[in-house]
């Protein structure tokens, strides 16, 4: 009898359980869900309703084409130019990384200490000190209003740094030495070895470096000045004052911005949640 | 071999060398020589100032405010953003299936924009939103949000939070899987369960994954800027105005590169200081209890 009742405490235990869980995830969404929601709401009930009665197109009809009296925004161009500024920086942080990783964890020469002790430093280091002469330093170079003056500063990641060559150091010193008695070189190494036995790691630095680099708003907004160049979410924060009698188009820019990263998240998230593990300890 | 060796290590490691060498060594003696003149961006001309724009700052009320708001900051975000992932991660553990859908499904509010997330935010405490319209209705309440000097912090700091809240619970979920089943199995035998169980023994072994988050969300606070730059404008009366803002306004809107250089340097004191002070206060308190 009291064995009865203990399962039966424990069914109901499971079922709140999983009633909390689902009440957490539905406020976890929320924001997301209001933001789909109410970019497709007829423009009399954007943010007055919780769920609209009927669903339309307007706001993104409009978004690409404007209104009466608004000028059309180079949107479409925006939301390429993240692409181009967020693939190129994310694939020269990723190279970069993985090379100097390399050399750092498998290979034997004068001077390696140093490096490392300076990637520690550069670290630890405040980068907010080096934005502004950064930015000088940009300017000089003749990289303003280009895509390289969003790119080339943000090519190299101290993150990725860290976290591949600890991954790399893992990967036992004995598979190399056998690779290169059977006459493999150290590219090779690298690229038939070394790499596909980081997938899931890869998968992992490669998503947050790109969810990063795809919302970054400071620095991308100090270096481009050009309509054509911004990208779409330095473009939405411009537009946040100047746009905000239409709401409705402002929350279809913002799923526009936001529903690419969202599936390429999903897309990976079975790697991510192998890699995940190592990236945490 | 040994001399290819040398070779290839100078070469792999010559773009990350290259790269610190314009965008790290440059800048670094930049910014300090910089703090030390009156530029203001765009004339050819400039003074050395000497130790003057740091006194400025210091005097300087905006200058202050940075200083306040990031410890008000700190004082709702990381309670916030704690307990919120420590929920999390003890929902996730605890459930017999669907554990890594559910992760996933929480970890989702990372991926957001901070200019996304302020125009979601505008548009629900907006005033005819529907939110607003029940409150005024049905209790009578008018709040004005982001309005207000109390609030606007803390409606930026909850928004902070669930975006992190995710990611954070992540590493207290591992930190809850690392602790041993017989641990739980000898405490049920001596009769904890419950609150106690939780208290006892699931907290302090979870203290290295809570210092480790707690450490991630001090220094976080440190580079609030999205939000307040775009929803309140570090008002309403400089109450989000953050570390950076102020730099922002100085150094790119008022074109005072020199002075805001000076408050970057401050703000990096400021924020190494109160990390190492954080770190102190934790590990004297995880000794204390014996939790480490």
């Amino acid at each position: 009898m009291k064995n009865m009742v203990g399962t039966k405490n424990k069914r109901l235990q499971t079922v709140l359980l999983y009633t909390l869980a689902i009440i957490v995830l539905i406020i976890m969404m929320y924001p997301y869900v209001y933001m789909i929601l109410n970019s497709l709401a007829p423009w009399d009930q954007v943010d007055r309703r919780i769920i609209p009665t009927g669903l339309t197109l307007k706001s993104y009809i409009w978004l690409l084409f404007g209104g009466t009296d608004v000028m059309p925004r180079p949107w479409l161009r925006a939301f390429a130019n993240s692409m181009i500024v967020t693939v190129s920086s994310t694939f020269l942080m990723m190279v970069t990384a993985i090379l100097v990783a390399y050399a750092l964890s498998k290979l034997v020469f004068k001077g390696k200490k140093t490096i490392n002790n300076v990637i520690m430093f550069q670290m630890f280091y405040p980068s907010i000190i080096l934005l502004i002469p950064t930015f000088i330093l940009v300017r000089k170079l003749g990289l303003y209003d280009t895509y390289w003056g969003m790119i080339i500063p943000k090519s190299v990641s101290l993150w990725a740094i860290f976290m591949y060559t600890n991954f790399f150091k893992a990967i036992p010193n004995e598979l190399i030495e056998a690779a290169k008695i059977d006459g493999a070189n150290e590219i090779k190494i690298l690229f038939r070895i070394v790499l596909p036995m980081s997938k899931s790691i890869t998968t992992v630095i490669f998503l947050f470096l790109f969810m990063e680099r795809w919302v970054e708003l400071l620095w991308d907004m100090l270096v481009v000045h050009n309509q054509n160049l911004l990208t779409l979410n330095v473009m939405l924060a411009q537009m946040f004052g100047p746009y905000g009698a239409y709401p409705g188009p402002m929350y279809a820019a913002s799923v526009i911005l936001t529903l690419p990263i969202l599936i390429l998240f999903i897309i990976f998230s079975k790697n991510f949640k192998e890699g995940i593990q190592f990236v945490l300890k | 071999m040994k001399r290819r060796q040398e070779k290839l290590g100078w070469l792999f490691a010559s773009p990350y060398l290259l790269y610190s060498l314009i965008f790290f060594v440059i800048p670094l003696f930049g910014a300090l020589f910089l703090s030390f003149t009156n530029w203001n961006l765009i004339s050819p001309q400039y003074e050395n100032v000497g130790f003057l724009n740091f006194v400025k700052a210091v005097k300087s009320q905006e200058v202050r405010a940075a200083f306040f708001v990031t410890y008000k900051f700190m004082a709702m975000f990381v309670p916030i953003v704690l307990i919120g992932s420590l929920a999390i991660s003890l929902i996730i553990n605890s459930l017999p299936r669907f554990k890594s859908l559910f992760s996933v499904g929480y970890f989702l509010p990372y991926l957001a924009s901070g200019v996304a997330t302020s125009i979601v935010v505008r548009g629900i405490l907006s005033y005819n939103s529907a939110l607003n319209v029940w409150l005024r209705n049905t209790w009578d309440l008018n709040i004005n949000w982001l309005g207000s000097s109390t609030l606007a912090p803390l409606i930026i700091s909850v928004m902070i939070a669930w975006k992190f809240m995710g990611y954070y619970s992540l590493i207290l979920t591992s930190g809850l899987e690392s602790i041993p089943t017989e641990v739980y199995e000898a405490a049920a035998i001596d009769g904890a369960t419950g609150w106690v169980r939780f208290f006892k023994i699931t907290l302090p072994l979870l203290y290295p994954a809570m210092f480790t988050v707690t450490i991630l969300a001090v220094g976080l606070v440190f580079g609030i800027f999205t939000e307040p730059y775009v929803l309140t404008g570090g008002g309403p009366g400089l109450s989000t105005n953050t570390w950076q803002m102020e730099i922002y306004n100085q150094a790119f809107s008022k074109l005072n590169a020199g002075y805001g250089s000076a408050i970057a340097i401050i703000d990096s004191v400021v924020t190494f200081i109160t990390i190492l002070v954080v770190r102190k206060l934790l590990e004297v308190w995880g000794e204390k209890y014996g939790w480490d």
